[in-house]
């Protein structure tokens, strides 16, 4: 069954002389993975269309639940160029990418996600706080993903509290950390992290605000620190990165 | 023993590129009645690479001594370094007519696969330089984004060496047609155009 859609270029990973096995972020079909016959010789039709982060109207084929369709046209719709002219705005964008492959799963269609991803990639091609924008891209895909941590409470007992416990993906206070912490744990090591009241309180602006509005938001460095170590223990207790 | 000898043979056969069964089956009956010798001499030679092959202690080209026979070559002008992401690319170039030396990196820098530049020759490359007569580098990673990225990284760790450094330009390939050209491939010949 041949299937047409959009896509962005996640990442390619070479396989034999020439081809490539390229994943895409697309609106239809969530995360695919898709082969690619021999876009690296020069003489490929697919041109510059596979480079990371081209965004591209795709058609691939193969059964429905192929795991390795084939991907037999791509033509750019935004080249996306210059994220791939210097190493900061590269690097910045390959850790969206990153954050976007770790975090959804092959195959389950997600609109949302798609638009968000276009949307930052479109934010780095202004002048813009790289850093500012991969929190809130972070922050953004986790809740669309169903993963946002909760921050309103305490897990157990609804009290305010300001302790963030990884295993619970949730605040837990300081009466009921003591049990939680003897819990039978999985794959990453728990952690309890001590959050500030304006880190809670900014983490749930970035989280709703409008995209227009969000930009307002100039937070400090010690906040964005504050938010990054969150976020980063947080996902690293939900899906352990894979090396 | 589960798979015949044949069998066996075309099964290692299909895990090389670009062979797929009916290729190996091919290959693996006309191994069969190869002349022994003739047969032999392919699995020797295999044999050797896996036990002698390994990289040059000046440029990572692969060798089977210290040093490989380009950097041993006296004849060969010292003055031009081209770099290179693999060994193989080498070959390739050779075939240009280029009569300098060579540098290999092992791979392109790629932070979505964590290759960052200290998982490249980088380093080598920079005290090599420091050390004999290199007047210009001539930087021939791959036109694409990995090999870019790569460029840009020594094009600016090479700056402070005060040595020339050069990029291979990018175009359209011999034999195609304009129309045929998307937008990046397009605009990137017209940034390298030069004066006829
Ligand atoms: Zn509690
Ligand atoms: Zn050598």
């Amino acid at each position: 069954m041949l299937r047409r859609t959009e896509g962005i270029v996640l990442k390619t990973f070479p396989l034999g002389e020439a081809d490539l096995i390229v994943s895409f972020l697309t609106p239809d079909h969530g995360l695919i993975s898709a082969f690619a016959k021999s876009p690296r010789k020069t003489k490929s039709r697919f041109g510059s269309s596979l480079e990371p982060f081209t965004y591209s109207n795709i058609s691939f084929w193969g059964k429905e639940d192929s795991k390795l369709p084939r991907l037999t046209q791509a033509d750019i719709i935004e080249p996306f160029q210059e994220l791939r002219e210097d190493i900061a705005t590269f690097t910045a964008a390959s850790e969206a990418a990153l954050f976007t492959l770790r975090l959804l799963a092959e195959g389950e269609a997600n609109k949302k996600a798609f638009y968000l991803l276009r949307g930052v990639l479109r934010m780095m091609l202004r002048p813009s706080d790289r850093s500012f924008v991969i929190v809130l891209y972070k922050i953004r895909l986790l809740d669309i993903a169903g993963y946002s941590p909760s921050l309103k409470g305490c897990a157990r007992c609804g009290k305010t509290g300001y302790g963030f416990y990884t295993p619970d993906g949730s605040i837990i206070c300081d009466s009921c950390i003591g049990g939680a912490a003897t819990r039978g744990l999985r794959g990453a090591t728990p952690h309890h992290i001590r959050l500030s009241p304006g880190c809670v309180k900014l983490y749930e602006s970035l989280r709703t605000w409008d995209m227009e509005k969000v930009f307002r938001i100039k937070p400090s460095l010690g906040m964005m620190k504050e938010l990054q170590s969150l976020l980063g223990a947080h996902v690293e207790y939900l899906h352990p990165e894979k090396r | 023993m589960a798979l015949g000898i044949i069998e066996n043979l075309i099964q290692r056969l299909t895990s090389l590129p670009g062979i797929g069964r009916k290729t190996a089956q091919r290959l693996a009956f006309y191994i069969l009645a190869m002349p022994d010798g003739e047969a032999k001499s392919i699995a020797e030679a295999i044999n050797d690479v896996k036990d002698k092959a390994r990289f040059c202690s000046v440029c990572f080209n692969i060798t089977e001594s210290d040093t490989c026979s380009i950097c041993s070559d006296m004849e060969r002008d010292r003055k031009k370094i081209c770099v290179v992401e693999e060994p193989s690319n080498i070959l390739v170039i050779e075939r240009t007519g280029f009569k300098g030396i060579y540098h290999v990196l092992l791979g392109a820098l790629s932070p979505i696969d964590r290759i960052t530049p200290e998982k490249l020759k980088i380093e080598e490359l920079l005290s090599r330089i420091r050390t004999d007569s290199a007047e210009e580098v001539i930087i021939a990673t791959n036109p694409n984004t990995k090999g870019e990225m790569t460029a840009q990284y020594l094009k600016e760790a090479l700056a402070p060496l005060g040595i020339t450094v050069s990029r291979i330009a990018y175009g359209l390939p011999m034999g195609s047609d304009i129309e045929f050209a998307d937008e990046v491939t397009l605009k990137k010949s017209f940034e390298g155009r030069r004066n006829i």
